[in-house]
C-alpha cells in the first residue's frame, strides 16, 4: 500500500456530492434505485441474447439467457468407456460441464457467470450455455442450473474436482439452497496429465486437445482475460465483450467431448489402439496396472510394442525418442510380468532392454539377477548377471556420472552372491538350498 | 542431594529484607493478605457429566465470577470477564460451550486467541474437560499450521474451531460457504486475551468481527460472545468497541491468593559524580538467585531478548558454582523454536523447570502454572503490563512475591521514586477505532466479497451505503438493478489487508558446526539485524553463539558455539525523511503539516562489552541494508521567533517533551494506541530547517491517523497543554513528558510548558504565511534527529 493523500478529504467531498444529488434528485429517484428496475434488467438481458443468438428465460427470481448451439456428431463408445481404470459409470447420462467465472480465487466473492453443458444423445452432442445477466439473476441462474442437471448427471470436466464444481456448491451454499445432487464425476485433467503430459507441452485443455485430438483453435481468448470481459459487460451493458468468452467456453465443452472420444474410440477400444500413441497406451498400462488389473495392462503394453515395432521397422538408424520410449515400455512391461509370477516372460523382457546398454541397460542386468537369485535359485546365473551389468556400467562411465547407488548396490549383490557360492561349494547342495528360504 | 533449603518465597524475602547488604535497596514493600475463595455450588441446570467432570478435576463448587458468567449466559446475555491471570477464566466459556453441546451435540463454538500457540494450550485443555465429561467434542485448531487434510475435517465436522483473527479474516470469512456447517450452529464466539486488541490491530479485529457476525446471520445463528480480558482500565468500554455487543462486565473476582508481597528495588549508584547505578540484570539475577536456592518457582522478566539471555547465564554460572539446580533455570523468548517453548511450558507446570527469564512472551495467557516468585527487571512501560507479568506469580495456597527491580531509565527511577504511580495507580486504557476510514473501508471491501450488501444495510456505526459508493467509483464494487451492492473484481480483498504491522518473515539460526547443520533458533527480521549480524555474539539458552555470517537474501544465519568472555549489542538509528507535502496550514508559534515520509532504520555498528565488568572492549561495523518504510506523518515545525534565545538542551527537551505530550493526547484523540504513532523530535530539521515533531503513522503506507492529527492540530496542543499543567510531578513523569535524568540541568517538563504557551495561545494572532513547500523533496535525511524507536521496531516478544 502506498501512501494516499486525503482518503479522508477525498471521501467527505464524496459524501457531500452524493447528498447533494439524492436532495436534487428527491425521493422518487430513491425508490427506483431501492427496488429493482426490471426494465433496465431485462434490456440488458435482451441484448446479450441478441447477439449470442439466444433466449432471455423468465423465472420468477431472475432472467438468464440460455443459448443453445447446433448440434454435432461426436461418436461414444461408452461400453469402451467403462473398461477404462477410470471413474467412469457409462449408464449414467454423461454431462459435459465448463464454467467461466469472476476470478480464480475460489472465496465466497467469485461468481459463476457462465455454465457451459454439453450432452448426448445418442451419437449427436448438443451444448447449451447458461449466461447469468446480472448479479441478482444468481437464484434464477442457479435454479435453471439445477433443472438442467439430470440428478444422476455424470460430470465431464476438466479440473472440475477442485475448481468449477466447488465453486458451484459454494454459489448454492451461499443462497442457502442444496447443490444439485450427481451420479459421479470425471475429472479429465488428471486423466490428460496421466497419458499425455509425457509428450505435451503443458496440460491445459487446449495443449490436449491439439496434441492429442489434432483440433487447433483459432482467436481463442485466453481464459485470464474472461472475467475482465464479464465485469466490464457488467458495467457498460456492452455485451460485445462477451461474444470471445461465449465462444472459449463453448470450444472448450466440445474438447471435453472429443477427448472423452478419444479415449473411447482410441485407447479403450483394442481395435483402435493401432492408431494411438505408444506412449498413451504405456501410461494406460500403468493405470491399469496400478488397479491390479494386470491382464489389461499388458494387453495395452503389447499394443504400444506392436505400434512400436511397426514404426521402427524401416531402414536403419531410430531416434533416440523412440528408442527411449521402447525402453521404457519394455521396462515397465518387464516389470508387470515379474508381478505377475510369470518369469521367464519377464526374464526375455529384461533381457530386450539390455539391449540398449549404458544406465538401462545395467539396471536390466540388475533385475535378471534379482530374478535368477530369488525365483530361479541360481546363483552362478545372478552373478554373471551382476558381472554384465558392472561391464555395461564400466562402458557407460565414459560418457557420463554413473549414481553412486547402482554400483554399491551391484558391490553388495556381488558380495552376497559370492558367499553364497562358496557356501553352496562347500556344503551338500539339497540342504543349503533350504538355508536360502524364499524371500 | 539438595545444597539449598527450601522455603517459602515470603521468608525468603524477609531473609532479603533483613540482610543490611540487599535489604538497603529495597525502596518499597507492601504486603497484601490472603484472599479467601468466594465459592458457590455449580448452577443446577449444568449437565451431569459436567459436574461430575468437574468433581473428577477437583472442583467441587465454582468460583463466583465464574458462576456469575455462567447465569448470565444462561440468561442470553454476552459477557465479558476481567478477572487476574489464572482465576479460572477458561471454565468460563468452555463450560457453557459444553452445556450447549450436551444440550444439543449439533452446537458449534469459534474460539479467538491472538496466537497459535495459545490455541494450541487451550485445545488441550478443553479436551481434557470433555473427556472427563465423556462428551465427544471435535475440538481443533485451524490455523497457518494446519495440515490440508485436517482442514478439509474441521472445516464439515468441527465442533469447536480454535482460530486467530487473522486466519479468521483471511481464510475461513472469504470461504464462509465451506464453513456452513459451523456458521449454521454456532452458539458461542470466544474472544480471550481482549486487551491485545486494541490501536489500530484491535481496529481491525473489530472489524473481522462485524464481518463473522454479518455472515451469522445469514446462516440465521446468533452466537453469544464471551470475551475475557486481563486487568486494563477500561474493559467494558473495550468489549463494547471491539465486539459491537453490549455484554455483562463480571470483574469480581472469586478466586483465592495467598498472601502476597509487592517489592520496589533500586539498584544503588556506584558513581556518584556520573550518576551511575548498579546494573539491575545483576540485581534480578541476585535477587531471583535467593529464591531460586530457596526452591521456590521463580520467573525473571527481562526488557529485551538480550538482556533475558544475560540474565540467564548469570544464573546458572551462580548456581552451578553452587552447584546448584543449573539445568532446571531457562530463557524463554520469541526466536526458540516452538517444541522447545512447549517442553519449557510444561516444565514450568509440572515442577521440572524452577526458574524461567523470558520476556514479554510470557506476559500474555501461556498456561505455565502459577510460580511462586515474579522478578521484573525494569519497569515494562505500563502498569497493566507491570500488573500482568506479575500476576504469574501468586499461588492460591502459598504466599508469592512480586519484584520490580527498577532500571537507570528515568521512566525507572521515577516509579522508584513514587512507587504510588504503579500500585495505586489506573491501569491503562485499551483504545481502538473501528471507525478509521482506511480500516473501515478495507473490511467493507472483504465483506462485500463475502456477502452482498442489502440497500441500506448497517455495518458497524451505519448503513454501509456511502461507503460502497464510494468503492464502487474505484470500480471493485457495483451496485446491481436490484439495489444491492455486489463484488464485482477479480481481486481476493482479503489477501490486500494484513491485520498486524509487523514483519512476518524470520530470519533462521543455523549451527552449521556440529554433527550436521541444525536449526537452533528464528528470529524476525527486525530484530535479527540487532542480534545476528555477523560477528555479532548470539545467545540462545544462555550459550554462546557467534555468528559467521548472515545470508540477509536467504534470511539465514550461520553461527558456531564459542566461549568467550564478552557479548555484543548492535545500535540502531532511525532517520525521518519527508518525501512530501500533502498540505500545511499556519499554526500558532510555527507551521503544520502532513504529508509522506521515509522512516528508515539503519543497524550502522556494534560493541563488544566485557560480560563480568561491563566495559566496552572493541566495535566494529555492521553493513546491512537499512530497513525502510514509506508512511504519513504529522509535523510540526517551530518558527525560530518561538523559540529565540533558547539553549540548544533546554529546545531539545522541550521538543522530546511536548512530542511525548502530543503523541499521548493524539492516542487518545485518535483512539488508537501508542504504538501506533511514531516519535521523531529534530532540533533543526533538514526538510524545513526548523525545530520539528513528528507524529508518523506505524504502519507502511499509513493508515490516516497523520491526515487527523493535521485538522486537529489545535486540539491537539491544547490537549497536551491541559495534560502537562494537571500534572502532579515536579520535573516531569511517565504520565506527561517523562521524567527529566537525575543528572540533567534541564526541567523537561518547564522547557514543554514554556514550549506549549508559545503554540496554544499568545502567538494565535501572528499569522505565517504558508511556505511553498508542497512537492518539495528533501535533499538529505535527518540523521541528527532524536527518535523514538519503539514504534518502527517491535519489542521483543
Amino acid at each position: 500500500m502506498t501512501a494516499t493523500p486525503g482518503l479522508l478529504d477525498r471521501y467527505r467531498a464524496f459524501q457531500a456530492q452524493r447528498a447533494a444529488r439524492e436532495t436534487a434528485a428527491g425521493w422518487a429517484d430513491r425508490e427506483v434505485a431501492g427496488g429493482r428496475s426490471v426494465g433496465r434488467a431485462r434490456e440488458r438481458a435482451a441484448r446479450l441474447a441478441e447477439l449470442l443468438d439466444g433466449a432471455v428465460d423468465e423465472h420468477p427470481d431472475g432472467l438468464v439467457v440460455r443459448v443453445e448451439s447446433p448440434e454435432l456428431a461426436v461418436p461414444l463408445d461408452r461400453a469402451a468407456l467403462a473398461t477404462l481404470p477410470f471413474s467412469i459409470d457409462p449408464q449414467r447420462p454423461f454431462v459435459c460441464l465448463d464454467t467461466e467465472t469472476t476470478g480464480l480465487a475460489t472465496g465466497a466473492g467469485t461468481v459463476v457467470f457462465l455454465v457451459g453443458l454439453g450432452r448426448w444423445d445418442g451419437q449427436r452432442f448438443r451444448v447449451t450455455q447458461l449466461f447469468l445477466p446480472d448479479h441478482a439473476d444468481e437464484p434464477a441462474f442457479l435454479g435453471i442450473l439445477a433443472a438442467e442437471l439430470p440428478p444422476d448427471a455424470w460430470l465431464v470436466t476438466y479440473n472440475g474436482r477442485s475448481f468449477d464444481w466447488p465453486l458451484l456448491q459454494a454459489r448454492y451454499r451461499l443462497h442457502r439452497r442444496l447443490p444439485p445432487a450427481i451420479g459421479g464425476h470425471l475429472d479429465l485433467l488428471p486423466v490428460a496429465r496421466l497419458l499425455f503430459r509425457h509428450r505435451l507441452p503443458d496440460a491445459r485443455l487446449s495443449s490436449v486437445e491439439s496434441g492429442v485430438c489434432g483440433v487447433e483453435r483459432i482467436d481463442d481468448l485466453p481464459g485470464a482475460f474472461v472475467p475482465e470481459r464479464y465485469l466490464a459487460f457488467l458495467r457498460h451493458g456492452e455485451p460485445g465483450y462477451l461474444r470471445e468468452v461465449a465462444l472459449h467456453n463453448e470450444q472448450d465443452v466440445r474438447s471435453l467431448a472429443r477427448l472423452l472420444g478419444h479415449l473411447g474410440e482410441v485407447l479403450a477400444d483394442p481395435d483402435g489402439r493401432p492408431l494411438a500413441d505408444p506412449g498413451d497406451l504405456g501410461r494406460l498400462a500403468r493405470a491399469y496396472a496400478r488397479q491390479r488389473r494386470d491382464e489389461e495392462a499388458l494387453a495395452c503394453f503389447d499394443a504400444a510394442g506392436a505400434t512400436l515395432a511397426a514404426r521402427s521397422m524401416p531402414d536403419g538408424p531410430i531416434g533416440l525418442e523412440v528408442l527411449r520410449e521402447r525402453t521404457w515400455l519394455a521396462a515397465e512391461r518387464a516389470r508387470l510380468l515379474r508381478r505377475m509370477r510369470r518369469f521367464d516372460d519377464a526374464l526375455a523382457g529384461w533381457a530386450e532392454v539390455t539391449r540398449v546398454g549404458g544406465r538401462a541397460g545395467a539396471r536390466a542386468w540388475i533385475e535378471i539377477a534379482k530374478l535368477h537369485e530369488h525365483r530361479r535359485r541360481d546363483p552362478a546365473a545372478a552373478l554373471a548377471a551382476v558381472d554384465r551389468a558392472d561391464a555395461m556400467i564400466a562402458r557407460a562411465r565414459l560418457g557420463g556420472r554413473i549414481p553412486a547407488g547402482l554400483e554399491a548396490d551391484l558391490a553388495k549383490r556381488r558380495a552376497r552372491l559370492r558367499a553364497r557360492l562358496s557356501r553352496r561349494r562347500v556344503r551338500d547342495a539339497p540342504a543349503a538350498r533350504l538355508g536360502w528360504g524364499s524371500p | 542431594m539438595r545444597l539449598y533449603a527450601p522455603a517459602p518465597a515470603d521468608a525468603v524475602l524477609e531473609r532479603l529484607l533483613a540482610d543490611p547488604e540487599a535489604g538497603q535497596h529495597f525502596v518499597h514493600v507492601r504486603r497484601l493478605p490472603e484472599r479467601p475463595a468466594r465459592l458457590v455450588d455449580p448452577p443446577t441446570w449444568l449437565d451431569e457429566r459436567l459436574r461430575a467432570a468437574l468433581v473428577g478435576r477437583g472442583i467441587e463448587r465454582l468460583y463466583s465470577h465464574q458462576a456469575e458468567a455462567l447465569e448470565a449466559l444462561r440468561a442470553g446475555n454476552d459477557v465479558v470477564v476481567v478477572t487476574p491471570t489464572a482465576s479460572g477464566k477458561t471454565l468460563c466459556y468452555n463450560l457453557p460451550v459444553l452445556q450447549a453441546i450436551a444440550d444439543d451435540p449439533a452446537s458449534r463454538a469459534l474460539y479467538l486467541f491472538p496466537t497459535k500457540a495459545l490455541s494450541q494450550d487451550q485445545v488441550t485443555e478443553f479436551r481434557e474437560l470433555s473427556t472427563a465429561a465423556r462428551l465427544e467434542v471435535a475440538a481443533s485448531t485451524y490455523d497457518g499450521d494446519t495440515p490440508a487434510p485436517v482442514r478439509h475435517v474441521v472445516r464439515g465436522a468441527g465442533q469447536v474451531v480454535v482460530t486467530n483473527p487473522d486466519m479468521l479474516h483471511s481464510a475461513i470469512l472469504p470461504h464462509h460457504t465451506k464453513w456452513f456447517h459451523l456458521f449454521e450452529q454456532l452458539r458461542y464466539v470466544v474472544v480471550d486475551e481482549l486487551h491485545t486488541y486494541r490501536g489500530l490491530y484491535g481496529s481491525h479485529v473489530a472489524n473481522v468481527l462485524r464481518r463473522l457476525f454479518r455472515i451469522c446471520e445469514h446462516y440465521g445463528s446468533r452466537p453469544q460472545l464471551v470475551s475475557c480480558s486481563a486487568t486494563i482500565g477500561n474493559p467494558l468500554e473495550l468489549a463494547v468497541r471491539l465486539t459491537g455487543r453490549s455484554p455483562v462486565l463480571v470483574d469480581r473476582n472469586g478466586a483465592p491468593s495467598g498472601a502476597r508481597t509487592i517489592a520496589v528495588v533500586n539498584p544503588p549508584v556506584v558513581n556518584p559524580e556520573l550518576g551511575v547505578r548498579a546494573s539491575s540484570a545483576r540485581m534480578s539475577a541476585g535477587l531471583a538467585l535467593a529464591f531460586l536456592r530457596a526452591d521456590c518457582q521463580t520467573i525473571v522478566f527481562g526488557s529485551s531478548r538480550l538482556q533475558v539471555e544475560l540474565i540467564l547465564t548469570t544464573l546458572r554460572e551462580a548456581l552451578r558454582e553452587g552447584r546448584g539446580p543449573w539445568q532446571r533455570v531457562r530463557g524463554y523468548r520469541s526466536g526458540y523454536l516452538p517444541t522447545e517453548r512447549r517442553a519449557i511450558e510444561r516444565g514450568l507446570r509440572n515442577g521440572e523447570v524452577l526458574g524461567v527469564v523470558s520476556t514479554n512472551a510470557l506476559e500474555l495467557g501461556v498456561d505455565i502454572g502459577r510460580l511462586d516468585a515474579a522478578i521484573l527487571c525494569g519497569f515494562p512501560g505500563s502498569i497493566a503490563g507491570t500488573l500482568q507479568r506479575m500476576g504469574r506469580a501468586g499461588r492460591r495456597e502459598r504466599p508469592s512475591v512480586h519484584v520490580l527491580v527498577a532500571g537507570s531509565s528515568p521512566v525507572d527511577q521515577y516509579i522508584a521514586a513514587h512507587p504510588e504511580f504503579l500500585l495505586d495507580g489506573t491501569p491503562e486504557e485499551a483504545r481502538l477505532d473501528p471507525e478509521n476510514l482506511h480500516v473501515l473501508l478495507a473490511h467493507v471491501r472483504a465483506a462485500t466479497f463475502e456477502l452482498p450488501f442489502d440497500s441500506g444495510e448497517v455495518f458497524g456505526p451505519g448503513p454501509a451505503d456511502d461507503l460502497l459508493a464510494f468503492l464502487a467509483e474505484e470500480g471493485h464494487v457495483r451496485q446491481a438493478d436490484d439495489g444491492r451492492w455486489y463484488w464485482a473484481s477479480e481481486n481476493f480483498p482479503a489477501a490486500e489487508i494484513s491485520l498486524r504491522s509487523a514483519a512476518e518473515e524470520n530470519v533462521i539460526i543455523i549451527d552449521r558446526l556440529g554433527d550436521r547443520p541444525q536449526v537452533i533458533g528464528e528470529i524476525d527480521i527486525f530484530a535479527a539485524r540487532l542480534l545476528v549480524h555477523p560477528k555479532a555474539i548470539y545467545l540462545h539458552g544462555a550459550q554462546q553463539y557467534h555468528v559467521d555470517e548472515l545470508d540477509w537474501a536467504q534470511r539465514k544465519a550461520f553461527v558456531r558455539k564459542v566461549d568467550v568472555d564478552y557479548y555484543t549489542t548492535a545500535e540502531l538509528a532511525v532517520t525521518l525523511k519527508p518525501l512530501e507535502t500533502f498540505a500545511e496550514g499556519p499554526a500558532a508559534g510555527g507551521n503544520r503539516a502532513w504529508g509522506e515520509v521515509m522512516v528508515s532504520s539503519l543497524v550502522s555498528m556494534f560493541k563488544k562489552i566485557r560480560l563480568e565488568t561491563n566495559e566496552t572492549i572493541g566495535w566494529g561495523p555492521v553493513d546491512l541494508p537499512e530497513l525502510e518504510m514509506h508512511t504519513t506523518a504529522y509535523w510540526l515545525s517551530l518558527d525560530d521567533d518561538t523559540v529565540a534565545g533558547w539553549r540548544r538542551d533546554e529546545l531539545d527537551a522541550a521538543l522530546v517533551g511536548t512530542g511525548r505530550l502530543l503523541r499521548t493526547v493524539a492516542a487518545v484523540l485518535l483512539m488508537s494506541d501508542r504504538r501506533d504513532l511514531g516519535l521523531v523530535t529534530q532540533v533543526r530539521s533538514p526538510h524545513v530547517e526548523r525545530p520539528t515533531i513528528y507524529l508518523y503513522d506505524a504502519v507502511p503506507g499509513g493508515v490516516g491517523l497523520a491526515e487527523r492529527l493535521f485538522e486537529r492540530h489545535a486540539e491537539l496542543v491544547a490537549g497536551a497543554r491541559s495534560l502537562v499543567l494537571v500534572c502532579p510531578c515536579t520535573r516531569g513523569c511517565p504520565s506527561c513528558v517523562g521524567p527529566s535524568p537525575d543528572a540533567s540541568p534541564v526541567d523537561g517538563k518547564a522547557a514543554a510548558i514554556r514550549l506549549l504557551a508559545g503554540l496554544a495561545g499568545a502567538g494565535e494572532a501572528v499569522s505565517h504565511a504558508a511556505r511553498p513547500a508542497r512537492g518539495r523533496r528533501a535533499g538529505r535525511p535527518a540523521r541528527a534527529g532524536r527518535a523514538d524507536t519503539a514504534a518502527v521496531q517491535p519489542a521483543a516478544r
